[in-house]
């Protein structure tokens, strides 16, 4: 190997500084932000206490992008914004300006291009979602197919303020609900429907039994001893099917494409506003998988979209509006089934019972 | 160019009027031929209705335990592009704040050495390059780092902290969230390089109760801004707002301690039941704003449901002067976190998070071992169940 | 720590992993409690051990694998 004068390997250079991204705007009103008003749904307007405005145009974004797509975004933010744009944490793209006059030829180039300027508001915001059959494998479902057969589908509350609230939708994959999934207006989480299989000879030489007996939440695995040697076996009648062993254990596959599929949550938040954050609420237990449409998981969330618009006041967020109607309306105006699954046997279960008389009949 | 596989049912996924990730995917393919098999594999999928990624597999850069994940292709010899998959997180930039040369020269590094594929940002704020094998990886490490850049957290670490754009773009911010993001991450940058821990462990930072970025629901340590003294009422701009909508209905009647009235025309709240919700400054953002008196709740304890159920952030510090100990340095905080780590590395067992340790041993055993004291704000109520294990009190 | 302690847990880490891949995972924190056991007439501190460690990654004699949480053990191709 011909060795030329060697660069020093770089390592541990730590975070960035972030000043060197930020606008000179932006720079001279550090901590001096007045208000903000929200224009229309792709455009707010934060006034410092300075005087000046810095406007914000909100774009939707698939969040697995090219280099084709990040070429887009800074010809546009090269040509309005100076080279300045962010990201917001639920993946949409933010272009920062600071003249007015080049707000709405920044969207007009974005329609152009094929891009959706929207998510501010009272609007379906933009899908927090996971890996799926992309880049996971540990998947029930794809990630990025049902949000986008969902975000067709809800494409006019992005772009059009009409709802009572917010609506934050998540999706996940599987029970690892990388992002707050577990927290969202709407959740659709990936769920496996069968035990583990185990492969004895495979797990002999990939997996730590201690700790793969560990991984189970509900204790299901026990040491077992297969063809005289260490092993372990998995009690059926105990498995929640969360795939937590395969995460530790390779050589105990979960997957199955009959029975995998998808489940919806509901009325879950993170914010304080108002109410404590809580955590989404199981609406149904299961829906095939059915790409590459996902038709099942996108009429559920349209159905509960609707009947949200038509019976939350304005304000309420979905988890607030069914506290007020109370579940057996929320099942009756859906149209969803309510099931022996929908009643918690799990770790606190005790705590989810209606200890009252209270029932809205 | 000729399409090398055919995908009729991701064709599907590249109609109607959401942008499209099969588009994106293919564009990348256009810049990074080998991307066209995860076309392939990902059709198959769609078919078989089951993914087709190889469980486990190393990759990763010299002296890093973390910062890249290693994923193979179950068919490498049908899908050779994708034989290897590996993926690279990146700190971002605090704030999710960039300028369009580093992105531009980040899309190039993409498409050269890895599948021209990007995730801006992974769920706890890495930016991802998608796509590359192991014996590419430590160009694509050299390359990010001249540009400024390192490997963010992943495996049993501290995970990358993230932030609200909180100062730089947002009035509602009670700290300066950026700072103190970049400052920690600095600061543990062994802690996040090197998996040392029992499981992950993760920082995020809001700058109001608004909490963008989930810090209750997804952080072992959420700090959420807050304020202590009054909030700050301009009467003239209640009474704009009152003219355009009904503000007793839609804000006093929603703060949930119901601490605020008219009296006449002007609004009057009762500071000291103020639970410091937000939801009364963000209808009236022009009317209200925090006191002066700012800076952040700790929460502790938030995960996703594997293993043993998820958990909210439970309150563990209602008040910690961020403001003034961002003057040393957040030293006081650094001794907090250094405590609660050796109490979780003595105590915790593996993949135990923080939140399932102290739910095992007790608030209290935790309390004591981390050395602060018990205070109602922790609790929803005193208990209520008679069995109480009284100790010997030492003092006596 | 003197060069020569370091190396003295150097080995023994090295040691005790190798003597245990594919029976044990040994995460960092479960090496630095071993260690200080073994040490601990020594006065060794965990941040010595941590050094320790980190050397032998450094030089690529210990690496680190994933199963659900992390975990050392030495490189595939010895
Ligand atoms: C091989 C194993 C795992 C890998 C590669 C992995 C990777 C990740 C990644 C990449 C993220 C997004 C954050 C980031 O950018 O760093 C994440 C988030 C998350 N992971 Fe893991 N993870 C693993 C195992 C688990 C397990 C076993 C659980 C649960 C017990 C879990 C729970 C979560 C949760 C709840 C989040 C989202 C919360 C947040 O964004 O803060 N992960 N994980
Ligand atoms: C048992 C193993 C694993 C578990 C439990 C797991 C869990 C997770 C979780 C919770 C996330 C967060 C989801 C998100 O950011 O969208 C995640 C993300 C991710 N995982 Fe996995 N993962 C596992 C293995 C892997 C492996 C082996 C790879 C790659 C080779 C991988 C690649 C990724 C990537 C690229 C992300 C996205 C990270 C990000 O968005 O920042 N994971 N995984
Ligand atoms: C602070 C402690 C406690 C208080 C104030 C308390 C009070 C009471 C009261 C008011 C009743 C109802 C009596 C009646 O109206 O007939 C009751 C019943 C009972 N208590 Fe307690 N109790 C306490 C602790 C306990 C404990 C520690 C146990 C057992 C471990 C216990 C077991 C019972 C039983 C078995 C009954 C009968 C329940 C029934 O009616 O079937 N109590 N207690
Ligand atoms: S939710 Fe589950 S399947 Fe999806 S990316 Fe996360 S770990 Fe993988
Ligand atoms: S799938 Fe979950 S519940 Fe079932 S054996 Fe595995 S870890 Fe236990
Ligand atoms: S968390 Fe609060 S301070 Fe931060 S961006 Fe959101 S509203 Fe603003
Ligand atoms: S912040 Fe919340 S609790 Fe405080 S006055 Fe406003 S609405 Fe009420």
């Amino acid at each position: 190997m011909a060795e030329e004068v060697k660069k020093k390997r770089l390592t541990d250079i730590g975070p960035h500084d972030y000043n060197e991204y930020l606008s000179p705007m932006i720079k001279n009103n550090y901590g001096k932000w007045a208000y903000h008003e929200i224009i229309d749904p792709g455009t707010m307007v934060h006034v410092a206490e300075s005087g000046d405005k810095l406007y914000t145009v909100r774009m939707g974004s698939p969040r697995l992008v090219s280099g084709s797509f990040v070429r887009d975004i800074c010809d546009i933010a090269d040509k309005y914004c100076g080279g300045h744009l962010r990201f917001t944490t639920r993946n949409n793209v933010e272009f920062l300006i600071e003249d007015e006059k080049n707000v709405e030829p920044l969207k007009k180039d974005i329609a152009a291009m094929g891009y959706n300027v929207g998510g501010i508001g009272n609007i379906v915001a933009n899908i927090v979602h996971t890996q799926g059959w992309i880049h996971c494998h540990t998947s029930a479902s794809d990630a990025s197919g049902v949000v986008k057969s969902v975000m067709d589908e809800l494409y006019e509350y992005f772009v059009e303020d009409k709802l009572p609230s917010k609506v934050r939708i998540a999706f996940a994959c599987c029970l690892n609900m990388c992002g707050s999934v577990s927290s969202s207006d709407i959740a659709i989480v990936g769920t496996h429907r069968k035990p583990p299989r185990i492969d004895a000879e495979r797990l002999r030489n990939l997996c730590e039994i201690p700790s793969t007996i560990a991984a189970c939440p509900t204790n299901s695995i026990r040491p077992d001893t297969v063809d005289g040697k260490p092993g372990v076996k998995v009690n059926e009648e105990t498995c929640v099917f969360c795939g937590s062993c395969y995460t530790v254990c390779p050589a105990m596959p979960i997957a199955n494409a009959e029975n995998d599929g998808l489940s919806i949550w509901v009325g879950g938040k993170v914010s304080n506003a108002r109410t404590k954050p809580t955590f989404s609420k199981l609406a149904i237990p299961f829906i095939p998988n059915d790409p590459p449409r996902w038709p099942g998981v996108v009429n559920a969330v349209k159905t509960i979209l609707n009947e949200y618009k038509k019976g939350a006041e304005p304000g309420e967020r979905v988890g607030e509006w069914i506290d007020r109607i109370g579940w057996p309306r929320f099942f009756k105006l859906t149209g969803f089934p309510f099931t022996k699954y929908h009643i918690d046997d799990f770790r606190l279960a005790e705590t989810t019972m209606n200890y009252s008389s209270h029932a809205r009949l | 160019m000729g399409k090398k596989h055919q995908t009729p049912l991701l064709d599907e996924l590249k109609k109607g009027k959401w942008i499209s990730f099969v588009k994106e995917i293919e564009r990348a393919a256009e810049k990074s031929e080998r991307t066209e098999d995860l076309l392939g594999q990902v059709e198959e999928s769609y078919r078989d209705k089951v993914n087709h990624w190889k469980h486990g597999g190393m990759a990763g850069v010299k002296g890093y335990g973390a910062g890249m994940v290693g994923r193979f292709s179950e068919f490498p010899e049908k899908y050779p592009g994708i034989k290897e998959c590996h993926s690279m997180r990146i700190i971002p930039s605090a704030g999710f704040f960039y300028n369009t040369d580093f992105l531009r020269k980040l899309a190039d590094i993409s498409e050269k050495h890895a599948g021209g594929l990007l995730n801006f940002h992974g769920a706890t704020g890495n930016i991802q390059i998608l796509g590359m094998s192991q014996v590419e990886a430590e160009d694509v490490f050299q390359a990010v780092a001249e540009l400024g850049f390192d490997l963010g957290g992943s495996g049993s670490d501290l995970r990358t902290p993230s932030c609200c754009a909180g100062q730089a773009r947002c009035e509602f911010a009670n700290y300066d969230t950026m700072k103190i993001c970049r400052h920690l991450t600095e600061e543990y940058l062994d802690e996040l390089h090197r998996p040392a821990f029992n499981y992950k462990f993760k920082f995020k930072f809001s700058g109001c109760a608004n909490d963008c970025v989930a810090s209750a629901a997804r952080s072992d340590l959420a700090f959420i801004g807050t304020w202590k003294d009054k909030i700050k009422i301009n009467q003239d701009e209640v009474k704009n707002y009152a003219k355009k909508f009904n503000v007793q209905k839609y804000v006093l009647d929603k703060c949930p301690t119901k601490c605020m009235w008219f009296e006449s025309e002007n609004l009057v709240i009762d500071d000291e039941n103020c639970v410091k919700c937000m939801h009364c400054i963000n209808e009236l953002p022009k009317a209200l704003k925090a006191g002066d008196e700012r800076g952040c709740s700790i929460l502790i304890g938030a995960k996703a449901p594997l293993v043993t159920g998820p958990r909210m952030g439970m309150m563990l510090v209602p008040f910690y002067d961020v403001n003034e100990d961002a003057k040393n340095d957040y030293e006081w905080l650094k001794s907090l976190i250094s405590n609660m780590w050796e109490f979780w590395d003595e105590y915790g067992v593996s993949r135990e998070r923080i939140g399932e340790l102290i739910g095992r041993v007790g608030l209290n055993t935790f309390l004591e071992g981390i050395g602060l004291e018990p205070i109602p704000e922790m609790v929803e109520h005193p208990r209520s169940n008679p069995f109480i294990k009284f100790t010997e009190d030492e003092e006596e | 720590m003197t060069d020569e302690t370091k190396k003295k847990v150097e080995d023994k880490i090295l040691g005790l992993v190798t003597e245990y891949v594919g029976k044990k995972r040994f995460k960092p924190i479960d090496i630095v409690k071993e260690m200080e056991k073994e040490f601990a007439s020594e006065g060794l501190t965990k941040d010595d051990i941590k050094a320790a460690l980190k050397d032998l990654m450094d030089e690529e004699k210990l690496v680190y694998g994933y199963a659900g949480g992390s975990f050392l053990t030495v490189p595939e191709n010895k």
